[in-house]
């Protein structure tokens, strides 16, 4: 028996929107019961695109995160439906009858991560099926990571150990997004964006960019030491959002600087200006 | 073309214009089913784009069978503007367009009409054919101030390296990234573009990922952090039209740390020690002043691009758009002469049209190798800025734009009488100072529009409206760079005609006796000669193929070879036979031979009063994934996508004037005024906002005086025509004006 996963690497998505296209384009128009009934024309984001923009002139990073639904094993939308309307196919697909599940508009609001559509005409909910009507072909693919220009998104058998996902599906790298909910996602990802703490470093006498300066961050019962680049920059970053942590900054012949700072958001502190320490 | 079970066939061939819109290039299937288009995908076998595709053409049903295409000719029935039509045949509107263009002809002379297109296109090669077989010498991108998209670069790298160079990607070869010939660049500046939203100029932006994706690190210039900035090693942030400063900075730390290629600035290229001696007052602190980038980040990006190699730069339009182009993209260009990247695996790839085919003419030479020398000379004596601008008069074959739309209204130097319009809307996309074209449109006898759909420009000027055919049901050629391939007609919608039928049936009314083609197959067979392989073998080929080695538009370091110049002795196509950092050509056209820089004409240097009134420097042209120019506002999957017209603002700017995301303002300078909504955004330089162009809203009422919309929107109506560069071509001021930006609501 297959068991399908997919690997979303956030470090290889530029969010051209082909994943989204090409799911409207399989899904608009095209009945495939019992698995799904066809995508409205407009309105239903079955792959969604989100962008995040990070940070502060002129420390700013961009990202893009697509997302579908997350075929959970533990999902919500599931026990939130009557008669069995949401079930999980053993390979691990998440689906909504769209028979069973007519006029039960309470499944949209069960689903923390809101990849669930209402399809007005039709009266069901809609959701993203992986395709499972081609996979049941002999696919070995849905459309959206078929289109993929640069390989962000990573389709497979977890069953298969030699599979690509297989092999790294319980690495370190690869995360889930909202680990809070404890759903056990089948849709994980890679590169997701945390938070970091960035600054620029100058050497107050000289006016100049602090090269080699070492900046030490403390936080979460974690220490981690980096050194200023060229420019006198220096970045932390995949640290947790809205912890506390303490950046050091010393170098020799100059008065140390403690700076605390709040992950709320990302941080870039600006210019952080070295004095000489005074010898006396 | 296939078939399969199902009896669904499937049509392999190239994408280029129309439908996609783009610059083209990308191989796919058209699935068609009972003689309608279906689905598209990318053709994994073909070398340009190895199956990837994008936004526009995966939802091209819904462009091709849009209820809104123009489906057969029509002609106007009441006044300009009152948006009443009348269908008629082909025979008909052929018959007119002869009559009256033969009338404008016995009377005013054949320059008085102008032939308008738009961006690169497959269009080029349809149109100057129509308007050489015309008689006209008035090919123009009208509207586009200074001309300024890509022949300023192609102007720059002609005159000094005698031949165009791209980044290379292994795009001259079939197996791509794994031919053995092919290495990656080590680093890649990506000067001045976004490349995958984008696939500028013949190029596919995906290149750039995979070049990243086997260890290339990128330097990227840009006024906006996008995706690849974020993931760049350097992010030079700089004021809009200082790009020329920065070149110069980065020569003069390449120069005199000696971190150029000793080798070949010996051996290959002529005029160093002035370009030594001219770069000495670009320091890194004077151009980090002009500029705004910091000294540091400049020094180093010279350093790791003079020290990696191979590297590699590709650039876009914003370089031809700064103030003095030409000079600028020469600035450019001089980085990957110095540091010994041309024509070698992964460095700047010398980009000629596949086999020396000739779609779409990117100089006088291919004009004349087509037209011969004499009638090209002939026509050039009356072509708009010839006179004024040597560049213009000797290199390719476009009249210059700001001259043409001054000339329409004054009727100086002889008067132009009519306009024919070919995949541009004048109105709606390139044109500066809207409102100058409008009236100079309108002062015209007689307009004909050829496009795919109604639009500002077609509904405010046009006498005859003809329905141009989309890439799925057209027959064309492509030789913009490699492969060589052709466009392979799969469908047929209404009564649309390709650019190419429209041209050559107009071409052999206009002048019988030279134009001999009895068919659009038999016009490309011609060309094609050169390669050895007609329209229907390529076609049965999956519709494309590679120039051979030793070829002349085969890479590489062809200057040792002796595949560049005429005589076939090694060296470059230049006057001195080397790379000239002292451009003789430049010197012969009255141009300053080396490359400097010079402030925009709005600018916090040129104008500091000007700038109290305005602050904020008015980008406009960033691409979006789903759009084209100013095409595809119609197409529901796209515009749901990009709904409407913004504006990008920084977050800190748009606080200090009380602006929210989402929240309409006007962009407002002395020119004029526009309604754009916010978004607010950390990846937009403070000082700078960025304006996206070509919107035109096509749901709206195409009539007088709305014409969808434009005199809301339309950016281009705060940009002023008349400041090309000294050459005569580049200088448009699209990312350079000043501007100031207010919350709608504060207007009584």
């Amino acid at each position: 028996m297959r068991c399908y996963g997919m690997i979303i690497d956030i470090d290889k998505c530029t969010g051209c929107y082909n994943c989204f296209l090409a799911c409207r384009d399989e899904h608009y128009g095209n009945d495939f019961p019992p698995i799904a009934l066809a995508q409205p024309f407009q309105g239903h984001f079955w792959m969604q695109m989100n962008e995040r923009e990070r940070g502060i002139y002129p420390k700013v990073k961009v990202s893009f995160i697509p997302k579908p639904c997350m075929h959970c094993d533990d999902p919500p939308c599931a026990q939130a439906s009557l008669s069995g309307a949401v079930y999980k196919r053993p390979d691990g697909i998440v689906i909504i009858d769209p028979e069973k599940s007519r006029g039960q508009k309470e499944i949209l609001s069960s689903c923390p991560h809101r990849v669930i559509f209402w399809n007005e005409e039709k009266n069901i909910p809609q959701k993203c099926t992986l395709c499972a009507h081609l996979l049941d072909q002999g696919w070995g693919e849905p459309r959206c990571v078929e289109v993929c220009p640069t390989g962000a998104l990573l389709f497979g058998d977890l069953n298969d150990p030699k599979s690509q996902i297989s092999r790294i599906w319980n690495s370190k790298q690869v995360e889930v997004l909202h680990p809070e909910f404890e759903l056990k996602p089948r849709v994980k990802y890679m590169g997701l964006p945390k938070r970091f703490i960035a600054g620029t470093v100058i050497f107050k006498d000289k006016d100049e960019c602090a090269k080699e300066v070492k900046v030490t961050l403390t936080g979460r019962g974690k220490k981690q030491t980096l050194r200023t680049n060229n420019f006198g920059d220096f970045e932390f970053e995949g640290l947790e959002e809205g912890k506390e942590f303490t950046v050091k900054i010393e170098h020799s012949g100059y008065t140390p600087q403690s700076i605390k700072v709040q992950t709320k958001q990302d941080v870039y502190l600006g210019e952080i200006l070295l004095k000489r320490s005074s010898k006396r | 073309m296939n078939k399969d079970q199902e009896g669904e066939k499937i049509v392999r061939t190239t994408v280029w214009s129309p439908g996609a819109g783009c610059h083209g290039g990308c191989g796919v299937k058209l699935h068609v089913k009972n003689g309608r288009l279906v689905k598209v995908e990318g053709d994994e076998n073909h070398p340009w784009n190895q199956g990837r595709l994008c936004p526009r053409v995966l939802a091209l049903t819904q462009y091709v069978y849009h209820p809104d295409r123009l489906l057969y000719p029509m002609k106007r029935a009441g006044e300009r503007g009152e948006g009443k039509w009348t269908r008629i045949s082909w025979d008909e509107a052929f018959d007119t367009i002869e009559k009256k263009l033969k009338e404008i002809r016995d009377q005013f002379g054949a320059e008085s009409v102008l032939f308008c297109q738009g961006t690169g296109r497959d269009i080029g090669g349809p149109i100057s054919f129509l308007a050489y077989a015309y008689g006209s010498p008035n090919w123009v991108q009208l509207g586009l101030a200074g001309q300024s998209c890509y022949t300023p670069r192609l102007a720059a790298m002609f005159a000094t390296q005698g031949d165009y160079a791209v980044l290379d990607a292994g795009q001259f070869y079939e197996k791509r990234y794994d031919a053995p010939e092919w290495t990656p660049p080590k680093c890649i500046i990506v000067w001045a573009n976004n490349p995958v939203p984008t696939c500028p100029d013949a190029f596919h932006g995906h290149w750039v990922v995979e070049c990243m994706k086997r260890g290339a690190k990128v330097i990227t210039v840009d006024t906006r952090t996008t995706w690849m900035a974020s993931r760049s090693e350097i992010h030079l942030q700089i004021r809009p039209g200082t790009d020329g400063a920065l070149a110069l900075a980065m020569a003069h730390v390449i120069i005199n740390e000696k971190l150029y290629d000793k080798e070949f600035v010996e051996n290959w290229t002529f005029g160093f020690d002035e370009l030594k001696e001219r770069v000495q007052e670009y320091t890194p602190e004077r151009v980090s002043a002009i500029t705004w980038a910091p000294k540091e980040k400049i020094i180093n990006a010279a350093r790791l691009y003079a020290k990696s190699k191979p590297a590699s730069i590709h650039w876009g339009l914003p370089v031809d758009q700064c103030p003095e182009g030409t000079t600028v993209a020469q600035a450019i260009a001089h980085l990957w002469c110095l540091t010994g990247n041309l024509d070698i695996p992964g460095g700047e790839v010398i980009a000629r049209p596949a086999f020396g085919v000739t779609t779409y003419p990117f100089s006088s030479h291919e004009l004349t190798a087509l037209y011969g020398e004499e009638f090209v000379k002939k026509l050039t004596g009356k072509r708009i800025g010839a006179k004024v601008y040597p560049m213009v008069a000797n290199f390719r074959g476009w009249a210059q734009p700001d001259m043409a739309v001054d000339q329409i209204l004054t009727g100086d130097p002889y008067p132009i009488k009519a306009a024919w319009i070919q995949t541009t809307n004048i109105l709606g996309g390139q044109a500066a100072d809207t409102r100058k074209h409008y009236e100079a449109l309108k002062k015209l006898d007689f307009n004909v529009v050829v496009d795919t759909f109604h639009n500002p420009t077609s509904m405010a000027v046009a006498d005859i409206v003809l329905p141009a055919a989309t890439f799925p049901e057209k027959e064309s050629f492509r030789s913009w760079w490699a492969p060589l391939s052709v466009v392979v007609p799969a469908i047929k919608v209404g009564e649309c005609k390709s650019d190419w039928e429209i041209n050559l049936e107009l071409a052999r009314r206009f002048n019988p006796g030279a134009i001999r083609y009895k068919s659009v197959k038999e016009l490309i067979n011609d060309r094609l000669k050169p390669a050895g392989v007609t329209f229907d073998e390529l076609a049965a080929e999956g519709s494309w193929m590679m120039p051979p080695e030793g070829h002349s538009s085969k890479p590489y370091r062809r200057y040792e070879k002796g595949l560049l110049r005429a005589d076939g002795k090694p060296g470059f196509n230049t006057p001195t036979g080397k790379v000239e950092f002292w451009s003789k050509k430049y010197e012969e056209w009255d141009l300053d031979p080396l490359p400097y820089y010079d402030e925009p004409p709005e600018s916090e240097v040129r104008t500091p009063e000007l700038l109290k009134e305005y602050p904020l420097v008015m980008a406009t042209g960033r691409r979006s994934s789903v759009y084209f120019h100013s095409e595809h506002r119609m197409i529901p999957w796209m515009r749901e996508i990009d709904p409407d017209p913004i504006v990008e603002i920084n977050t800190k700017t748009a606080a200090d004037l009380g602006i929210g995301d989402g929240e309409w303002v006007y962009v407002e300078n002395r020119r004029g005024r526009i309604k754009r909504k916010a978004k607010v955004t950390p990846t937009i330089h403070p000082k700078v906002v960025m304006v996206p162009h070509g919107w035109w809203y096509p749901e709206t009422d195409g009539r007088e005086p709305n014409l969808f919309g434009i005199w809301d929107i339309n950016c281009n109506q705060l940009i002023p025509t008349g400041t090309q560069s000294r050459s005569g071509f580049g200088g448009g001021a699209y990312k350079t004006t000043l501007c100031r930006v207010r919350k709608l609501e504060k207007e009584r």
